[in-house]
């Protein structure tokens, strides 16, 4: 079995939270849900993301050039090879395959340079703003033309951070690199960089500080708070859709300008967004409270509202010492169940002492909502705990283990040096109340069951 | 008979103890099964331990007890537990080494010399 949702650092053995890299860490199977912004670029203190950020802005506005000069055709290849930057693996995407803009979106986007003035004039200062023109333009593309036309960085930043790390890297071709001497692309430039094993493709890794969930400049925001609305003149007409609100936008585009102003003026609140976010305090109150009403069992679906609960809950518990991989559903003998699976991450000492002692890269935590534990929960358990997840397992349930299924989990340990450790109502409120006060870290809650269950193993 | 130096002691490491119990009583009201911070738990173990070589085999109040484990979570109803049978330990200590003079308890230091103390505190004052 191989690991739940690889990611690029556990592959290679590097065990390290996701918190202390300053990258995000890419996923072999799917792409990471956050996009570059480039007003985070535009807004950092830093000269280097400044300089990154106007190199970018003027490969963007030489394409307005290029059609001037009757180069339209060059332009536009340039801007449909811009369009996508399949090696960051940001969006999305769950095949981590991402589809270039067509030609007549790209002509859309250069005919700006004609149609709106201040672009003919002096260019772009923020290129976001071809979302509120061109239609189809969304977050993804903003990204990956900000990518794109930074990709050489991008390959110097990831050569660095895996020398840092110790990723393995090895040649390979990337098809697009953009050249900031020559204004144009480089096709098939030999590069070495960390692999993608599941495809056989380079990866490219991003500075975490860049990304964000949606960008700062965002259309759906204007359109919803800031595009004007006729409602006195004509208070009974439909409201207006997209295609229309990009025409008016191309018409008047003082109210653009206007809007990029406010977003500039409010740049301090621009911040950019974790890869994790943790459920508040208040929240965390509310679950466990939410967890403790539920009875034991099936009834009202009282057990999918349970693991509902208790995947939010621990999740964030256990955040940043425990990176949540994922929570899947399998199937044993008929019965089904639903697990949570964390990266161990090694950021602790308990967590070193049982990826050491059990060889567990993953953890796993089998969620049962029954009043008692039986022999056969603890044996499920036992049975999918191989390979990655090593011989370390947790079963989140409501009340403690019985003595016989407890004095089980001794035998196990006995026998085959297997650990299995309960997590209660109890526990959970514990690490509820750890979480608020941050007096110690929810994980201690789990070490100490740890330290409970080897005491009572024969020495 | 005991020293003027282990009388100095007993009332450093009894006054120590006080204060952190009534520290972690005031928490264990708040928030029982909270956890002490490492760094409130590194001072009740030095505090425990001065208490451990102090007391000695005889008067310790747990034989399989020494310290708290700073790696291992410790409730606040935990840390006041512990606390609070080091402190009748110590108490139990100086009844044992304290003498009632005209109506006045002392400790029963050798020579003339006579430091006041108070009443054991099994023996109610009213």
């Amino acid at each position: 079995m191989a690991l739940i949702r690889p990611r690029l650092t556990e592959y290679h053995g590097i065990f390290l939270p996701q918190a202390e890299l300053d990258f995000a860490i890419p996923f072999f199977e799917e792409d990471i849900p956050l996009y570059v912004d480039p007003f985070l670029l535009w807004k950092s203190p830093s000269y280097q993301d400044k300089a990154l950020h106007n190199a970018v802005l003027n490969s963007f506005n030489h394409l307005g050039l290029l059609a001037k000069k009757d180069r339209t055709e060059e332009a536009e290849e340039q801007l449909i090879i811009a369009s996508e930057c399949e090696e960051v693996g940001l969006g999305l995407s769950a095949t981590r395959n991402g589809l270039r803009i067509g030609s007549k979106q790209a002509k859309d986007i250069l005919q700006l340079f004609e149609t709106v003035p201040e672009y003919d004039q002096r260019g772009f200062t923020h290129f976001e703003e071809i979302q509120f023109f061109v239609d189809g333009i969304s977050k993804d593309r903003i990204s990956d033309f900000g990518c794109t036309f930074m990709k050489s960085f991008l390959i110097d930043f990831t050569i660095d951070q895996c020398e840092k790390l110790g990723i393995p890297l090895a040649d390979c071709t990337v098809p697009h690199v953009y050249d900031l001497e020559r204004r144009g692309f480089v096709t098939n430039q030999r590069a070495k960089l960390p692999i993608n094993p599941m495809r056989n493709t380079p990866l490219l890794l991003v500075p975490r500080r860049w990304l964000r969930y949606s960008p700062w400049i965002n259309f759906d925001e204007y359109f919803s708070a800031h595009c004007p609305r006729d409602e006195i003149v004509n208070p009974d007409a439909p409201p207006p859709d997209r295609v229309r609100v990009l025409q008016y936008n191309r018409e008047n585009y003082g109210v653009v300008e206007s809007y990029i102003r406010a977003k500039e003026k409010t740049a301090a609140d621009c911040t950019n967004d974790p890869l994790f976010r943790q459920i508040p305090v208040l929240s965390a109150r509310r679950k466990l409270a939410e967890i403790r009403k539920l009875p034991t069992g099936k009834v009202g679906n009282a057990d999918k509202e349970f693991e509902n609960a208790a995947t939010q809950l621990v999740a964030s518990l256990l955040y940043p010492h425990l990176d949540f991989a994922d929570a899947q559903s399998r199937t044993d003998s008929g019965v089904h169940i639903r697990d949570l699976v964390f990266y161990n991450n090694r950021s602790h000492p308990f967590l070193r002492d049982i990826f050491d002692d059990y060889g567990c890269k993953q953890i796993v935590m089998e969620l049962k909502n029954v009043a008692e534990l039986e022999k056969g929960h603890v044996d499920q358990l036992n049975r999918y705990m191989d390979n990655e997840f090593g011989k370390f397992g947790v079963l989140i349930t409501r009340n403690a283990m019985p003595k016989p299924i407890w004095r089980n989990t001794i035998d196990l340990w006995s026998g085959q040096r297997r650990c299995i450790i309960a997590l209660t109502d109890e526990d959970v409120a514990q690490m509820v109340e750890l979480f608020e006060s941050k007096q110690r870290t929810p994980l201690d809650v789990l070490n100490k069951k740890y330290r409970e269950f080897r005491r009572s193993c024969p020495s | 008979m005991i020293t003027r130096v282990r009388v100095d002691e007993l009332e450093k490491i009894t006054g120590q103890l006080k204060s952190i119990h009534n520290e972690l009583s005031a928490l264990m009201k708040k928030a029982p099964n909270d956890g002490v911070n490492k760094f409130k738990l590194r001072y009740v173990n030095m505090a425990l331990d001065r208490s451990n070589s102090f007391l000695g085999e005889d008067y310790r109040p747990f034989a399989d007890f020494q310290t708290f484990d700073e790696e291992e979570l410790v409730s606040n109803s935990d840390a006041s537990f512990m606390i609070a049978t080091y402190l009748e330990a110590l108490e139990k200590f100086r009844s044992d080494n304290i003498k009632q003079v005209h109506g006045s308890w002392f400790y029963n230091l050798k020579g003339d010399e006579e430091v006041r103390t108070a009443a054991p505190a099994k023996i109610k004052v009213k």
